[in-house]
């Protein structure tokens, strides 16, 4: 804490640019020292439609987006930025909105934090949605994928823990690779519906509740205290990487 | 039988006018023939008094026309048959004369008044047919069910020929009457209304389910509305009031019912008297069914209105809420993030409060959080979303959420060995609110080093997630005391935050949700609480 260096970031290489949208000045200046040793360019708008604007003509490596606009719903400026762009956007929210954030990322926001948020947990997040946004697409995810003791390879269908095998079903299976292809990154419950089970009849909300519950069984130490398949309430759920 | 008068008469003369009127007739022309009596064949005299007789039956029916009919014979007799000045007869053969003339008269009398009470009868079909159908033009029309039960109470009283027609309701759950239409006629004045004291009656008449009669020496009779009790429990009803008693009535009020539900009270009211004709009770019973619908359509409606002004009211509270929440804790953020960076610089003398201030803006935060959904919970502003959710992610949820509290601390969860996996079927969202309350009230309640133990097992139809802590436990009087909200125990250790809230909010979540927090000591020491939630099945999954 006493060390006085501005140069080194906290997690991951320096970012190049950030789009900071808030109509509160004060938050934004805020939000500005708390990312400035992590960027290089930081970009503020604090209207919707400055926000698309600067987005098309800057190309900020990340966009901030606070919902409360004066001039437009942050959905909105969420979907306008996605017609023509895979920037990835981070939604600050209010924790009243639990129901909503769904919606937001149905509508293309990778993640979100809510309000008020530590600035540890920003920055890791604002890190993260970057570093996804590097990554190849799925075809890259064909490596396995080493956690601790835990090695998932997905292109040969074969999970080890601790040096013994893992038995998991088709439908285990499925969910599983869905829920890679979105590391680090929360997934709503709608999307896994539809990627892993899509049309099918019955009750597919307790279908994702109780193969989750297996996978977590399977793959985590402790069900009631994942940490791969992470819970995002009211929203969906979380594969994390590197916990 | 005493037919009334046709109302289209324009002559509002007495009765005993009219009999005046045609003896008068009758004697001016006796005395006119018996000035050219010696003139006068026997024909003359038959057709002249035949003539007078059908004048008296027109102008007031049958009893009038026998009458002169009567009294003619016998002048006809007296005056015009010789020998004259008796009733004796020179001729046996005007017997004949005389007999046929009486018969004529009779019959011709009879004749007459029966067709103009056919005519009467006639008039007043076609207006009833001509209310009914103003009826269904002007409740189609209307647009509002107030206006479309004026329009109702219009038709009745033109219909009826009666000065007002008023209809009353029931307004909420008690007796109380409310005027909701009036129909008068622009001839009378308001002095039909009915005053203060008929609103006793009228409220008789609903509760009693009985039609009140008014009478002008300040009277009133009751009678059971409904032929049999209220069998029909439809369409229109009979009463069982003799119609002798209506004879002086001033007002009639009749009781207003659907499936038999006293919805209010119609009333009719005329000057000198209502004149019913035995269609027009009929016309009474029906359209009073029909006022009935009407006045039913008003109430469905205005409950439309009332619930609908509720489901706005409750949209304001929550718009409210949210903007309160993202008012309060925009600066927070604001704050929060400024101590950060001043922390993380830590330059200046004195920045190691910086940490504090963050440390007092998540404080802020949570007390902010609580009073927030204190009161969406009192406000009736709870959003609340069941589905199938499994208990894993309830407790893996919450204890992510609590991390930063926790700490070091062990917590041990416990799960029954005979469920395979416990689901429920509640708010998700909330529930892991009501879980974090629970161990965060464990661990302000207990020594920092104390384990906590959290189990989830299934207990007949309720999912049991139970958080048990190694503290001083609760006393037995403040047992329930606990989920009151504000109280703070006076064992609670000094420094502890918060509002109090904690329990209060835990219980009333569970509790909206069809489950419940409960509160038992613990063998060996310390509190177990244990939140309640409607369990779910699991069904046999393919593979």
């Amino acid at each position: 804490m006493s060390e006085r260096s501005d140069s080194k970031p906290e997690s991951g290489p320096r970012i190049s640019s950030v789009l900071i949208v808030d109509d509160e000045a004060k938050i934004r200046s805020a939000l500005r020292q708390a990312l400035e040793r992590e960027v290089e360019t930081i970009f503020e708008a604090s209207h919707g439609r400055d926000a698309i604007a600067v987005a098309e003509q800057k190309r900020p490596a990340v966009v901030i987006l606070d919902l409360g606009l004066p001039d437009m719903e942050g959905i909105e400026v969420c979907r306008t930025i996605r017609m023509w762009s895979g920037v990835p956007i981070l939604v600050l929210s209010a924790r009243m909105d639990e129901y909503e954030k769904a919606s937001l990322l149905e509508a293309g926001a990778d993640d979100y934090v809510t309000k008020p948020f530590s600035t540890v947990e920003l920055r890791a997040r604002v890190h993260a949605v970057v570093r996804r946004s590097h990554m190849a697409p799925v075809p890259g995810s064909e490596a396995p994928i080493v956690i601790g003791d835990l090695i998932i390879d997905t292109a040969r269908r074969v999970v080890t823990s601790r040096g013994a095998d893992v038995h998991l079903t088709p439908t285990e299976w499925g969910l599983l690779r869905v829920l890679i292809a979105n590391a680090d990154r929360p997934v709503t419950h709608a999307r896994l519906f539809q990627a892993v089970w899509g049309q099918a009849a019955g009750d597919v909300q307790l279908y994702l509740r109780v193969y989750v519950a297996h996978l977590r069984r399977k793959l985590e130490g402790d069900a009631y205290r994942p940490r791969l398949i992470l819970t995002e309430p009211g929203v969906g759920y979380r594969f994390v990487l590197a916990p | 039988m005493s037919p009334a008068p046709s109302p289209s008469t324009a002559l509002r003369i007495g009765r005993v006018q009219r009999w005046t009127i045609a003896y008068l007739v009758l004697f001016a022309v006796t005395a006119a023939m018996l000035l050219v009596r010696s003139d006068l064949e026997k024909v003359h005299v038959a057709l002249l008094f035949l003539l007078v007789v059908l004048i008296g039956s027109a102008i007031d029916g049958n009893a009038l026309g026998l009458a002169l009919a009567g009294s003619a014979f016998f002048l006809f007799d007296f005056l015009f048959l010789a020998p004259y000045y008796t009733l004796g007869l020179a001729n046996q053969l005007d017997w004949l004369v005389l007999a046929s003339f009486l018969v004529t008269s009779i019959v011709a009398a009879q004749l007459l008044a029966h067709a103009q009470r056919r005519t009467r009868e006639a008039h007043a079909r076609a207006r009833e047919v001509e209310g009914f159908s103003t009826l269904g033009a002007e409740t189609l029309n209307a647009a509002e069910p107030v206006q479309a039960l004026t329009a109702i109470a219009e038709v009745i009283r033109a219909t009826l020929d009666a000065d007002s027609c008023d209809i009353y309701v029931h307004r909420g759950r008690d007796a109380e009457l409310e005027l909701l239409a009036h129909a008068s006629a622009p001839k009378a004045g308001r002095s039909s209304a009915a005053s203060a004291s008929v609103g006793s009656l009228l409220a008789s008449v609903g509760e009693r389910n009985e039609v009140a009669v008014e009478r002008h020496d300040g009277t009133v009779s009751l009678a059971p509305s409904a032929e049999d009790g209220n069998a029909s429990g439809s369409g229109a009803r009979g009463w069982a009031l003799s119609w002798g008693e209506i004879a002086d009535a001033r007002a009639i009020a009749i009781p207003l019912t659907v499936r038999d539900r006293s919805v209010g009270v119609l009333r009719v009211a005329n000057e000198p008297h209502v004149d019913l004709a035995p269609g027009q009770r009929d016309f009474l019973n029906t359209l009073s069914y029909y006022a009935a619908l009407g006045v039913e359509r008003v109430q469905l409606a205005a409950d439309a209105a009332h619930t609908a002004a509720l489901r706005d009211r409750d949209r304001l509270k929550n718009a409210l809420l949210a903007a309160v929440s993202h008012d309060l804790r925009t600066p927070l953020t604001t704050v929060k993030a400024l101590a950060h960076t001043i922390a993380e610089r830590g330059a200046l003398p004195g920045d190691a409060n910086a940490i504090s201030i963050e440390e007092e803006a998540d404080r802020l935060s949570a007390l902010i959080t609580d009073l927030l959904d204190y009161s969406r919970l009192t406000g009736g502003a709870l959003h609340l979303a069941p589905q199938i959710e499994s208990a894993d992610d309830l407790v893996g949820a919450a204890l992510a959420r609590v991390r930063g509290i926790v700490q070091t601390r062990s917590v041990r969860v416990a799960e029954d060995a005979e469920s395979d996996i416990p689901l429920g079927h509640f708010d998700f969202v909330h529930s892991v609110r009501a879980v974090v309350n629970l161990v965060e009230n464990a661990v302000k309640y207990s020594a920092p080093d104390a384990p906590i133990d959290i189990g989830v097992r299934r207990l007949g139809g309720k999912l049991v997630i139970s958080v048990a802590d190694r503290g001083s436990g609760v006393s037995e009087q403040d047992r329930e005391r606990i989920f009151e909200p504000f109280y703070r125990s006076p064992r609670a250790p000094p420094g502890t935050h918060g509002a109090g809230l904690g329990l209060a909010i835990a219980r009333g979540l569970a509790l909206a949700q069809g489950g419940d927090v409960t509160y038992e000591a613990r063998q060996g020491g310390g509190s177990v609480f244990s939140l309640l939630l409607p369990a779910a099945e699991q069904p046999a999954l393919a593979e």
